[in-house]
């Protein structure tokens, strides 16, 4: 696309000389494709490594140093159970998160959003609050708090101190204030009268919520639960500081491991174990554009 | 004109004495159950993860606890920590270090080239604004270890560095590496800013495209430059906005060392890129001085808890949002 | 089933939704409750439908207070403007859906539900989902789910308010055919005091949250109790004036800077005790173009035609009167234009006059 194809439909820069605008335009366009080279760069070593003997800067190389040294010797690593391991892991956590945090918001949404009882104002402010406040900090607390339920019988088995179950017990627990948050927002959209029409046809509050609410909130639904999959695939602090080996180790933190364990690292393996685990997110990239940007304005999850 | 109770069969309302306290208190306690019902799950993942934790941590940092003496665990020290934390040595220079990190990658990544990217984004054709916005978006993406594995290989020494290979010897030491050698803070600035920045490129991006578009079309016909047009118009318009990312980011640089922890550890050498974030985790988990230091750790960490939550009350109640709390429409009987 | 509210009221931290509301409904009656937005007859409504809960008073039904009983053991079915329809459930889904939460069988669900969708003029098209509709049939399709569970109160919230004028006229009489067809009490809410003056064997005029008037339409129109009765009930509005009212010589009359006429005795006499200003009120349809001077009696005002609104079949004329306009209902044949001198006749009989003060009417109170 060169600039004097550009059309400017949405933003006509009416009484500027044109050639001064055709300048404009180049230098954002510059400064746009500058500001992201990083990530081109990245994400383009990434893949030449996989692919790859060896890499200097961006170039693969051969055995004897010249350009080219393809191989796919990188990939072996998937015949390997312990990726198979490490992939079933992170699965368990960012599915149990989807349920978890779906299951929780949305109930805990509703009632906040169309209920009324003692305690929902102190419940509203401190989910707002709690939606701010960044929780890695007591991350050292909920140590021991997951070392007593870890002394629970039986259930301490699933969900206690380095064990899947309770690492993603607490990624639940630390995505609940924003999906609540947002779930109660897009309860907060419905018509009252659809409710109160259940209602009065003999529903009962959990009917309500089942049957008639929660099919018209679907698509907020799916908004949070690609949002806690990305989180819950993603997760690397949790895991990191509640699991200690590989066999409870999810996907990141078995990739760190790879990284810091062997010496020399060998990078393109890493690299192509790094490409491997992102296969879904590139996928969600790719055919949910519109909807991952809008989750993350609405999501408010910065770092 | 309380009429007393006939026995009705055809209206199919249930016979019971309403006019009974019992059977009022019954169903303002079963409405108020059905409610809890659904907040269930919640109040039981917020206790265990996030109030008990938080007393938790207070208690903590007045035991000596960890893992040196764990078998006699939870004796009171007193305020023993708290002075041991003002007077360690590189207490000043964490303090330092956590309020360079967070200024600096608020002002130049998080607010400033956020606002830059959403200005320049919606001044050009929406679909290639869309697409660059869009690759903006994938490092908030992709997953911590592969994002800082990027950068490492990015700032790697001579031959596998990236950065030496294109530009040799511009930032720090020729040929070096780059994040831990020559300039360790660059690079813990733009991992955590490239991925900061998305944020608030979103949130401006739809605030200026919902700008009205007569407004601006009005300021051209005035003869307004677009430079006029962005300072007089746009920004002041954004205000809010750009003050909700501002506060919301402090909060979150603040309490975040995922990445610096992935990137540098906090070194090279001693605490040159460690923020207090950081260090109550490296105290509390790492065995770094041979010994998890946990209620150590735990002073360190309620300090910042402490902080965070009074700016996280201040960010609620500046941005009014108990305002956007309705009551509920129907009332339960 | 008679409905009574006794003294029912609602509030919400001080701001009152509905005031010590007390009238009671005849069994197979329906009752429009009438008034301005805002004027707590839907509040009144989702009180009595057990949506909101009464902070005073008591809800009977045939005696019993159901003040704490909940919506669905109420025995009652409602409509609302905006259909309230569920969107992700087809037309059978939202008919049947009552019959469903009971658990009856099958069979009698289809069969109940054919039948109300037959009767409702929907019954082929029980198998379309609810967006596929026009709001005509949405709204009969609301309808039918509240008919379906054989209601013993029909609640309907402005049902029509979202229709388009002419399928308003329609549903106005197939409701109210309807209704009078199956017997079932009802209550229906609106703001037009048409479609209440045509459709309600009784109105109750709500204001600010206080009952206004509870009568049959007729009264209301012909003997408002309230100057709010009067000024909301009947289109176009009816005409105020502010008089005085004298008695010279055994003969009564209103006067004012721009007026001055004769009453009939009956009307005047309890407005003559009021010391001071005295709110005369005359509708546009009681006000005639005086036939040149063919024998008729009665007062005349006279005036200059300021205005001229063509409605079809009469032309309504704002007649300026010395500095008062006065809106006149005048036959389209009488051909008035801007700026004609006009002679009104005064109906005396129709002439109603209230206490500016108290806003009561000073002939029904």
């Amino acid at each position: 696309m060169t600039t004097a194809e550009i059309s400017p439909p949405t933003h006509p820069v009416a009484g500027l000389p044109k050639a001064r605008e055709k300048m404009g335009r180049r230098f954002a366009y510059g400064f746009l494709i500058l500001s992201i080279m990083p990530i081109v760069v990245g994400y383009s070593w990434i893949v030449v490594a996989t692919l790859s003997f060896r890499t200097e800067g961006l170039l693969p190389r051969n055995a004897e140093g010249g350009i080219g040294g393809f191989t796919l010797s990188n990939w072996d690593f998937v015949t390997d159970g312990a990726i198979w391991n490490a992939m079933f892991n992170s699965l368990l956590i960012a599915v149990a998160m989807v349920f978890g945090v779906g299951i929780a918001s949305t109930a805990g949404g509703y009632a906040l959003s169309r209920m009324k009882f003692a305690g929902r104002k102190a419940f509203l402010s401190m989910t707002l609050v709690l939606h701010a406040f960044k929780a890695e900090m007591l991350l050292i607390a909920i140590f021991f708090v997951l070392r007593w339920l870890g002394d629970i019988p039986i259930i301490g088995n699933f969900v206690g101190f380095n064990s899947v179950g309770g690492v993603a017990l607490v990624m639940i627990a630390l995505e609940l204030p924003l999906g609540i948050w947002l779930m109660k927002g897009f309860f907060d959209n419905l018509p009252w009268d659809m409710e109160r029409a259940a209602l009065i046809d003999g529903a009962s509050r959990f009917r309500v919520w089942w049957q008639i609410m929660l099919p018209q909130v679907r698509p907020g639904l799916a908004a949070l639960s690609l949002f806690t999959f990305i989180a819950g695939w993603n997760a690397y602090l949790v895991p990191f500081t509640f699991t200690i080996g590989t066999k409870v180790a999810n996907m990141p933190v078995f990739l760190n491991q790879l990284i810091s364990d062997t010496a020399p690292t060998n990078w393109n393996q890493v690299a192509a174990v790094g490409l491997f685990q992102m296969i879904p997110l590139l996928i969600f990239f790719i055919f949910t554009q519109e909807l991952l940007l809008n989750i993350y304005a609405g999501g408010s999850k910065g770092s | 004109m309380t009429q007393s109770l006939e026995k009705e069969t055809d209206t199919g309302v249930p016979a019971g004495d309403p006019t009974s306290q019992r059977s009022t208190l019954a169903r303002r306690v079963r409405a108020t159950a059905t409610a809890y019902g659904f907040m269930g799950p919640a109040i039981v993942l917020v206790l265990l993860f996030f109030i008990v934790p938080g007393i938790l941590l207070l208690v903590l940092s007045f035991t000596n606890l960890s893992s040196a003496n764990f078998s006699d665990p939870w004796s009171y020290i007193g305020f023993d920590n708290f002075s041991r934390l003002f007077s360690d040595p590189f207490f000043p220079k964490i303090l330092r270090n956590t309020a360079f990190y967070v200024f600096t990658t608020l002002i130049f990544f998080n607010l400033g080239l956020a606002l830059v990217l959403a200005l320049v984004t919606t001044n050009i054709p929406r679909r290639a604004g869309f697409f660059f916005r869009l690759v903006w978006l994938l490092p908030r993406l992709t997953p911590s270890v592969v994002y800082i594995m990027m950068w490492q290989r990015i700032g790697q020494a001579d031959p596998f560095g990236i950065y030496n290979q294109i530009v040799p010897g511009f930032l720090g030491a020729s040929g070096g590496n780059l994040f831990l050698g020559g300039s360790p803070w660059t690079f813990v600035i733009l991992t955590n800013g490239f991925v900061g920045a998305s944020f608030g490129m979103i949130i401006f991006t739809s605030a200026l495209e919902s700008i009205p578009k007569d407004l601006i079309t009005a300021a051209k016909v005035d003869g307004a430059s677009l430079w006029r047009i962005i300072r007089d118009i746009k920004l002041p318009l954004i205000k809010w906005p750009l003050l909700f990312i501002a506060t919301y980011q402090t909060l979150s640089l603040l309490t975040s060392f995922e990445y610096i922890l992935l990137l540098t550890e906090g070194g090279p050498g001693l605490f040159t890129t460690e923020v207090w974030a950081l260090t109550a985790y490296k105290r509390a988990f790492s065995s770094y001085f041979g010994n998890s230091q946990w209620a150590f750790g735990a002073t360190w960490a309620i300090v910042l808890v402490s902080v965070a939550l009074v700016l996280a009350v201040g960010y609620v109640k500046l941005f009014k949002f108990n305002e956007l709390i309705e009551e509920p429409r129907i009332e339960n009987l | 089933m008679r409905v009574e509210l006794d003294n029912l009221s609602k509030s919400w931290d001080g701001v009152v939704g509905a005031d010590k509301i007390t009238l009671d409904i005849s069994d197979g009656d329906l009752v429009a409750f009438l008034g301005p937005s805002g004027c707590g007859k839907t509040t009144t409504l989702l009180m009595v439908a057990g949506i909101y809960k009464p902070s005073g008073g008591t809800i009977s039904f045939d005696g019993r207070v159901v003040n704490e009983v909940a919506p669905k053991d109420r025995g009652i079915g409602m409509v609302f403007q905006s259909y309230a329809l569920y969107p992700h459930m087809t037309v059978f889904g939202n008919i049947s859906y009552p019959l469903r939460i009971q658990k009856l069988d099958k069979a009698v669900i289809k069969d109940r539900v054919q039948k109300v969708a037959d009767m409702m003029g929907i019954g082929d098209l029980l198998d379309r989902k609810i967006a596929q509709l026009s709001g005509g049939q949405q709204q009969r399709v609301s309808l039918g789910r509240a008919l379906v569970k054989e209601p013993q109160l029909l609640l309907f919230d402005e049902p029509l308010s979202n229709l388009d004028a002419r399928l308003r006229l329609t549903m106005r009489g197939e409701i109210k055919r309807l209704q009078g067809d199956l017997g079932i009490t009802s209550i229906y809410v609106t703001h037009d005091q048409v479609e209440a003056m045509t459709m309600a064997d009784r109105i109750a005029v709500m204001s600010k949250g206080i009952l206004q008037a509870y009568d049959v339409p007729e009264a209301l129109y012909d003997r408002p109790k309230t100057l709010f009765v009067a000024g909301f009930v009947g289109n176009p509005p009816m005409n105020f004036l502010d008089i005085e009212v004298t008695r010279d010589n055994g003969e009564f009359r209103a006067k004012s800077e721009s007026i001055d006429l004769i009453l009939p005795q009956e009307r005047a006499e309890k407005a003559a005790a009021v010391k001071g200003k005295v709110t005369m009120g005359l509708r546009p349809e009681d006000l005639n173009l005086a036939e040149g001077t063919s024998g008729h009696s009665g007062p005349t005002l006279s005036g200059v035609a300021e205005t001229v609104e063509p409605l079809g079949r009469e032309d309504l004329v704002g007649v300026g009167i010395n500095g008062v306009e006065m809106r006149v209902l005048v036959d389209k044949t009488r051909g008035v234009r801007v700026g004609d001198n006009l002679d009104l006749q005064v109906d005396p009989s129709k002439i109603q006059l209230f206490d500016p003060v108290t806003e009561n009417s000073l002939l029904w109170a």
